[in-house]
């Protein structure tokens, strides 16, 4: 055994926790070396005398002090500002799916609201005003194709879609006054006349009514456009009415309602 | 028994019409595309006629004259002297064919009273002046019957009808109806009486000046709150005029609503029955 690994078998030697074979290996080196066997009287003196020293116990108060700083030093992690960005952003997120749900919610309407405020104004609105004139147009495109049709049920629908387009569509007016002069059916004829009341205020209006009237071969149709002079309030028509009230070769049941007109209209 | 000179009407592109005269007074007329929708036009002038549905392919058409020239008809001058009139019984019946669609033209002179007999699915145009019923029965199809001295009774028919007298009552009775149709009924002086499907969807618009508006108990309708109240249309913005009218129409809806079907008539009133 050489010094050194004698010098490592001290504290087991002193606390007798040395085994035998180990132990005779060290008696016999402290016995042939005189530094070795100095050293361990000299040490072994402070050993003892270390065990003499009363046992310190902690003071009730220690526990409690030290838990308070374990809490401050958490306390002080959290709000340490080392945290990388994402996981601010993580932990901004909530874990419950209804909060989630909601906070998604919010950020749409938000995206949605800001969206709509910063829209360009300008461009907006010729834009509307363009979709408004395009359904517009299709309506007429429908009147005036549905209007051409061969089927009489057809041009009764296309009159049903006059009803639809600006007051102001002339086509559609035209279209919805040939009808009244030349469809072959009684019945769209009538429809036709009765579609003309919303193009009222149109100029001309009277003067196509009063040159339709003659042309009708259908009584009913007749009385049709003079409740529509009537309806309009086509004073201006009054002595074509009285004419047409006084002509033996309309039907009786016209010339009553003409008369009818005159009375109204004044 | 009267004679018929039947015009065909074709251009010779469309090749050779087969028409089979049975007997005198009976025509039979195929239509050339059996797949095809098919089309009856009839203008009679001064008659009555009956078209019918049948279970074949064929437009047979039959003819009963009232004889003699109509009663319209200008007094006929004396024969000169040393000669002596002989009635001209031609009917002045046309009848042509062309892309499925069977026109009869009854003569201006004679009265005739027609009967026609027609696959069910065809549709009609019918037309007739003076003097006659106009009917029809067992038919599928768009159906367009003007009459101006007679009524006009349409009888178990389905798909759409627009049909109008001057002076005699409106009868329609209707199994089912083509959705998306709209459908006009119009009579000056006559009574309207018109048998829906209970299934109906439709926009009612309704218009009698003298008569009443009569409704079936069954049906769902539900009349437009506005009905006979003022009507105001503004359109002083776009430099128009303000203006207030009375409407004398009544709009209402049946199950809901759906295409248009007008109801007019001055002198008579409107039932409409359910089916």
């Amino acid at each position: 055994m050489t010094c050194e690994e004698a010098k490592t078998l001290l504290s087991e030697y002193w606390s007798q926790t040395l085994d035998e074979t180990r132990e005779l290996a060290f008696d016999a080196h402290l016995a042939g070396c005189e530094t070795c066997r100095a050293e361990t009287e000299r040490l072994g003196v402070l050993w003892k005398s270390l065990a003499l020293l009363p046992v310190e116990e902690p003071s009730a108060n220690l526990r409690g002090r030290f838990y308070e700083t374990l809490g401050a030093f958490r306390q002080g992690l959290e709000s340490a500002p080392r945290r990388s960005l994402r996981e601010k952003i993580v932990s901004f997120w909530p874990r419950q799916p209804a909060w989630q749900m909601a906070v998604s919610f919010a950020l749409l309407v938000l995206g949605v609201g800001v969206g709509y405020e910063i829209r360009p104004e300008k461009q907006e609105q010729p834009e509307v005003a363009q979709l408004r004139g395009e359904v517009s147009n299709m309506r007429q495109l429908v009147a005036l194709s549905l209007m051409q049709q061969q089927s009489a049920g057809e041009r009764l629908r296309g009159v049903g879609w006059a009803y639809q387009v600006e007051p102001s569509d002339t086509e559609v007016l035209s279209a919805l006054l040939k009808a009244v002069n030349q469809d072959s059916s009684v019945n769209v004829r009538l429809a036709a006349a009765d579609a003309l009341h919303a193009f009222g205020a149109s100029p001309g209006m009277r003067k196509a009514i009063l040159e339709a009237i003659p042309k009708q071969s259908a009584p009913l149709v007749q009385i049709a456009l003079i409740d529509l002079l009537v309806d309009l309030k086509k004073k201006e028509a009054t002595p074509d009415l009285r004419a047409l009230a006084a002509d033996q070769a309309v039907h009786a049941g016209v010339r009553q309602r003409a008369t009818w007109a005159v009375e109204k209209l004044q | 028994m009267n004679r018929f000179s039947i015009v065909l009407g074709l251009a010779s592109t469309l090749g050779t019409l087969l028409v089979g005269q049975d007997t005198p007074d009976r025509v039979t007329v195929p239509f050339r595309d059996a797949a095809k929708a098919r089309t009856l036009v009839v203008v009679v002038v001064n008659g009555g006629m009956t078209i019918r549905g049948y279970d074949g392919k064929d437009a047979i058409i039959e003819a009963n004259s009232r004889g003699g020239p109509s009663r319209g008809r200008l007094r006929l001058p004396s024969a000169p002297p040393g000669m002596h009139r002989i009635d001209n019984q031609n009917s002045g019946l046309d009848i042509s064919e062309k892309d499925n669609v069977v026109t009869v033209n009854g003569g201006i002179m004679h009265s005739v009273d027609l009967l026609i007999q027609v696959p069910i699915q065809t549709s009609l145009k019918l037309k007739t002046l003076n003097g006659g019923h106009l009917t029809v029965e067992n038919i599928s199809g768009e159906i367009e019957a003007e009459n101006t001295n007679g009524a006009v009774t349409i009888t178990n028919v389905s798909g759409s009808v627009l049909a109008n007298s001057m002076n005699g009552r409106v009868t329609v009775s209707l199994d089912r109806v083509t959705p998306d149709k709209s459908m006009s009924f119009s009579t000056m002086n006559g009574i309207i009486d018109v048998t829906l499907p209970a299934d109906v969807k439709a926009r009612l618009k309704m218009k009698t000046d003298n008569g009443e508006i009569y409704l079936d108990d069954g049906f769902d309708v539900k009349l437009d709150a506005s009905s006979r109240a003022p009507v105001v249309s503004d359109r002083r913005s776009s430099g128009g005029r303000y203006r207030v009218r009375l409407d004398r129409t009544t709009y209402g809806d049946i199950n809901g609503g759906g295409p248009e079907m007008q109801f007019t008539t001055y002198n008579g009133s409107i039932l409409i029955h359910k089916k």
